[in-house]
C-alpha cells in the first residue's frame, strides 16, 4: 500500500514522550524519498505512453485515475516527510530556552547533520539578537526572592570556572550557597539540584 | 482543513475507509487481491482516508461505512457510553466521524458523536480528578486520543495547583533531557 513508510515516520513522533527528540530515523527517511522518486517515475512513464499512443492526458480513462492515485501519494509523502522534520525542528528550538546554547551529548548524537548545522545558525540568531536589544531573554520569567540559592551537586565536575569570575570545587554531593544566575544552567542540565525549605 | 504539520490529523487520516471502485484505474497497486496493476471497476478495496477522500470527490470510488461507525458500536454507545472500548475500534473515533459524515451522507452522524462524547466527558473528568496520581486506571485504555488529551490536561492542572499551593524548587531539570539517570555509583 502506498504511504505506509510515510505514516511510520509520523508515528514515530506521536508515540515518543512528549517534547522528547528520538533519534533520527535516516533509513526511512530514504525509503519515502525513494517512494516518492517511484511515484514520480510512474507518472513519467505513463505520461509518455499517453503522448505516444496520442492521446490527451486531460482525457478521463484509467490512466488518468491511475495518475491522480500517483499524484496523491506524492503529497501524502511530502506532507508526512515535512511534518516530521518539522516537528523535530520545532523540538530543537525549545531546546535552546531550556538547557542554552550547547547541546548535550545525549541529544547531540540522535540529530541529523543537517539539524546540527540548524540548531548553531538559530542560536547565532537569537544570541546575536539579545545582543542588539541588551536584554537576556532567556532568564527566569519570575523575580528570585534572594539572589543567592543553596545546590547540591549530582554530577562530578571538579574545578570549574563560574560566569561571575569566581572558581568553586563542584565534587559530587558538596552543597553550594551560589548565585542565581551561575547556578542556573547547571539545573537545568540536571548537574545539580536546588535545596529549598 | 486542519493543519498541514498536524500529527494527529495525518494519523487519523490513515484510518482505512472501506470503498468501491466506480471506474477502472490503470497502472498502480492498490487492490492486494489483483496480481496485475489494474483495478477493474466494482472491485471492493480498503484505502486510507487521505486517498479515499480526494477519489471519492472525483467519484472514481464510493465510500462505504467504516466499521467503527456500524450499527453495534451505536447501540452499545447508546446503552452505556462510559464502558464502551471506542480506542480499539478506533483512535481518532471523534475526528474520523466529522470527516466522513458529509462522505457517507449519515445525517445522524453529528448528534451521535455529540450525545457519545457528552456522556463519556462526564465520567472522564470525574475519574480524572478521583483517581489522581495513581497509577492509570482501565479506563485510560478504553479513551480515543481526543480524550486521552482531557484526561491528561486534567491531571495535569491538578498538579500544578496543588504545586502553587504548597510550592516547590522553582528550577528543575529540563524536561527534554528525559529521566533521570541512575546514579553512576
Amino acid at each position: 500500500m502506498y504511504g505506509t513508510n510515510a505514516i511510520q515516520l509520523v508515528k514515530e513522533i506521536a508515540n515518543g514522550e512528549k517534547g522528547q527528540l528520538t533519534a533520527f530515523s535516516s533509513n526511512l527517511f530514504k525509503d519515502v524519498i525513494a517512494e516518492c522518486s517511484q511515484h514520480y517515475e510512474d507518472l513519467q512513464k505513463s505520461l509518455r505512453k499517453m503522448q505516444e499512443a496520442g492521446i490527451d492526458f486531460q482525457t478521463q480513462n484509467e490512466d488518468h485515475y491511475g495518475f491522480l492515485i500517483h499524484h496523491l501519494s506524492l503529497l501524502r509523502n511530502k506532507r508526512c516527510l515535512m511534518t516530521y522534520m518539522h516537528s523535530r525542528a520545532e523540538m530543537l528550538r525549545n531546546l535552546i530556552w531550556k538547557v542554552g546554547y550547547e547541546i548535550p551529548e545525549e541529544i547531540e548524537e540522535k540529530l541529523n547533520h543537517t539539524e546540527k548545522e540548524y540548531f548553531k545558525k538559530h542560536s547565532e540568531a537569537l544570541r546575536s539578537y539579545m545582543s542588539r536589544v541588551e536584554l537576556h531573554l532567556d532568564m527566569d520569567m519570575v523575580p528570585p526572592k534572594d539572589p543567592y540559592i543553596k545546590v547540591r551537586v549530582l554530577d562530578d565536575m571538579g574545578e570549574v570556572q563560574l560566569p561571575s569570575f569566581n572558581t568553586a570545587n563542584f565534587a559530587q554531593h558538596s552543597m553550594h550557597f551560589l548565585k542565581r544566575t551561575d547556578a542556573e544552567k547547571y539545573i537545568s542540565l540536571g548537574k545539580m539540584e536546588e535545596l529549598t525549605g | 482543513m486542519a493543519n498541514y504539520y498536524d500529527i494527529d490529523d495525518i494519523i487519523m487520516e490513515q484510518q482505512l475507509v472501506p470503498v468501491v471502485f466506480q471506474k477502472a484505474v490503470n497502472g498502480v497497486e492498490i487492490d492486494p487481491s489483483a496480481e496485475t496493476d489494474y483495478v477493474e471497476a466494482g472491485s471492493k478495496v480498503e484505502l486510507p482516508l487521505w486517498l479515499a477522500y480526494e477519489l471519492h470527490l472525483k467519484q472514481v470510488v464510493k465510500m462505504k461505512v467504516p466499521a467503527c461507525f456500524n450499527h453495534r458500536t451505536k447501540l452499545e454507545l447508546g446503552a452505556d457510553g462510559a464502558a464502551v472500548d471506542l480506542r480499539s475500534r478506533c483512535l481518532y473515533f471523534y475526528e474520523f466521524g466529522c470527516k466522513i459524515a458529509p462522505l457517507i451522507g449519515d445525517r445522524d452522524m453529528g448528534s451521535f458523536l455529540l450525545s457519545a462524547f457528552r456522556t463519556r466527558y462526564q465520567q472522564i473528568l470525574a475519574k480524572a480528578h478521583n483517581a489522581a496520581f495513581t497509577a492509570p486506571s482501565k479506563l485510560l485504555s478504553f479513551l480515543t486520543k481526543e480524550e486521552t488529551n482531557l484526561y491528561e490536561a486534567a491531571q495535569s492542572s491538578m498538579a500544578a495547583f496543588k504545586k502553587w499551593r504548597i510550592g516547590g524548587p522553582r528550577f528543575e531539570r529540563a524536561s527534554v533531557l528525559g529521566r533521570k539517570r541512575k546514579s553512576t555509583d
